[in-house]
C-alpha cells in the first residue's frame, strides 16, 4: 500500500519516539479515516477528501514535533537575550584583537602590506567561529531539560543614555576611509602608477623630489585629519573649536597642493616627456589652474557647509 | 486544554471530540488536538482505552481523577480572570 495516507503516516512517524510509534500510527490512521469518512459522507469523492484531510493536518514534521514535544526553534525566548548579549560582547573585541595580533606577527615576519589582508581574513574567521560555537552551545542548552540558573537582569546592566549626536558613525567611517586611502595612495603612486617610462620602469605621477619635504608634510596633515575625525565623533557634535581645527587642517592640505600645482612642481616632470599632451606648457598650466580652482572650490564649499552646521548645532 | 478536559468527562475518541468541541464554539486544529491528547495522557490527566468493537480500532480518552483536580484549579483561575475583567469593565464605565 502506498496511498497518500500511508506516505503521510510514514513521514510523521519517522521522527516520533519508537516505543510509541505503532500506537500513534493506529490512532492517527483511524482519525484520518474518520475525517475522510466525514467528508465523503458530505458528497466528496475519496481522493479529494483524502487530499483535503491531509492538507488540513499540515506539514508532517510539524505534527511529529507536536507529538514528540520538540523545540522548533534553535534558541528560544528563555536564552535568546543572553545569547545575543554574549555574542555582541565576544564579537566586539576578540576578532579585532586576534586579527591585529596576527597582522603584527605577519608584518614582523616581513610580509609588508600583505599582513593587513591576512589580519582581516583571520578576524573574519574568528568572528564566524565565535558565532557558530556560541550558537551551538546555546542550541544544546535549549534542548537539555533542566533550566539553567542564569543571572537575573539587574538595573546595573542599563547602558548609559546615548549622547545626542549630530555626527553619525557612518560619516566618520567614510571620512576616515577616504583619508586612509589618500594616505595610502601617496606612496603607492610612487611604485605603481600604470605609467611607464621609456625603459619600461614605473613612472611616479607626483614629482619624486617632493618626498624630501612636501609629501611627508601632506601625509602628516592627513594623519592629523584622521585623529580629528575620531575626536569629532567622540565629541558628537560640531563646535567652534572643532570648526577652527578643521579649517586649519583643510588649509594646511589645500594651500600647499594649490601652490605646488601653480608653480608647476606637483607633477613629475618626467611625466611630461611620456605624455606629449602634458609636455606643452599651455596645457600644463591650464590643467594646473583647473585642478587648483577645483580644490579651492571644494575647500570653500566644505568650510561654509561646516560653518552652517556648527552654527545650527551650537544654537 | 480546559475544554478538552471538560468534554472528556464523557469518554470519546479523537475525531468525535474534535467535532464536539467545534460544535460548542471551540474550533481546534486536528494537528493540535491529537498531540495534545497524547500529552495530557502522558501527564496522567487523561486515561485511555482501546475500543475494538467498532469498524476500526479507536482510542477513547477520559478525564482522570488527577485531570479532574487540575481542571478544578484551571476553572478557578478562569473565574478569577473573568471577575477581574468584569470589575475592570465596570470601573471604566463609571
Amino acid at each position: 500500500m502506498n496511498t497518500l495516507t500511508d506516505r503521510y503516516l510514514a513521514a510523521t512517524l519517522r521522527s516520533v519516539p519508537t516505543q510509541r510509534r505503532d500506537e500513534i500510527a493506529t490512532e492517527l490512521r483511524a482519525s484520518i479515516q474518520d475525517m475522510i469518512d466525514d467528508r465523503t459522507g458530505g458528497g466528496q469523492d475519496d481522493a479529494t477528501a483524502e487530499r483535503d484531510v491531509l492538507t488540513e493536518l499540515g506539514n508532517p514534521d510539524l505534527l511529529a514535533a507536536r507529538y514528540a514535544d520538540r523545540r522548533l526553534q534553535l534558541i528560544g525566548p528563555t536564552y535568546y537575550l543572553v545569547w545575543l548579549r554574549l555574542l555582541k560582547l565576544l564579537l566586539s573585541f576578540i576578532p579585532a584583537l586576534v586579527g591585529t595580533i596576527v597582522a603584527v606577527v605577519e608584518a614582523a615576519g616581513g610580509k609588508g602590506f600583505g599582513a593587513v589582508g591576512t589580519g582581516l581574513v583571520t578576524a573574519l574567521e574568528v568572528a564566524v567561529q565565535i558565532a557558530f560555537w556560541l550558537t551551538l552551545v546555546f542550541a544544546l542548552i535549549e534542548r537539555s531539560q533542566p533550566t539553567m540558573d542564569l543571572p537575573d537582569w539587574t538595573v546595573d546592566q542599563l547602558p548609559d543614555v546615548p549622547a545626542h549626536r549630530d555626527i553619525s558613525l557612518a560619516d566618520t567611517i567614510a571620512s576616515v576611509a577616504m583619508l586612509v586611502l589618500t594616505i595610502g595612495y601617496l606612496p603607492f603612486q610612487h611604485y605603481r602608477s600604470w605609467v611607464d617610462d621609456a625603459a619600461g620602469d614605473n613612472l611616479p605621477i607626483l614629482d619624486p623630489a617632493l618626498w624630501s619635504f612636501w609629501l611627508p608634510l601632506l601625509i602628516a596633515v592627513l594623519l592629523a585629519s584622521v585623529v580629528f575625525e575620531i575626536v569629532k565623533y567622540r565629541i558628537g557634535r560640531w563646535n567652534w573649536t572643532l570648526f577652527g581645527v578643521k579649517a586649519v587642517l583643510s588649509l594646511a592640505f589645500a594651500v600647499p597642493v594649490v601652490w605646488l600645482l601653480l608653480t608647476d612642481r606637483l607633477l613629475n616632470p618626467a611625466l611630461g616627456e611620456r605624455l606629449s599632451w602634458l609636455a606643452e606648457g599651455d596645457n600644463r598650466n591650464t590643467l594646473g589652474a583647473a585642478i587648483a580652482v577645483g580644490v579651492a572650490a571644494v575647500l570653500v564649499w566644505d568650510l561654509v557647509d561646516t560653518a552652517l552646521k556648527t552654527r545650527r548645532q551650537t544654537a | 486544554m480546559v475544554a478538552s478536559l471538560v468534554a472528556l468527562r464523557r469518554p470519546d475518541y479523537g475525531y468525535a471530540l474534535l467535532q464536539r468541541l467545534t460544535d460548542h464554539g471551540f474550533p481546534v486544529d486536528a494537528n493540535t488536538l491529537y498531540p495534545l491528547l497524547r500529552r495530557l495522557e502522558d501527564q496522567g490527566l487523561l486515561t485511555s482505552e482501546w475500543n475494538t468493537e467498532e469498524s476500526r480500532p479507536r482510542k477513547f480518552y477520559r478525564t482522570s481523577d488527577e485531570g479532574e483536580s487540575m481542571l478544578g484549579r484551571l476553572l478557578d483561575d478562569l473565574a478569577a480572570v473573568q471577575t477581574s475583567i468584569t470589575g475592570l469593565i465596570q470601573g471604566v464605565d463609571r
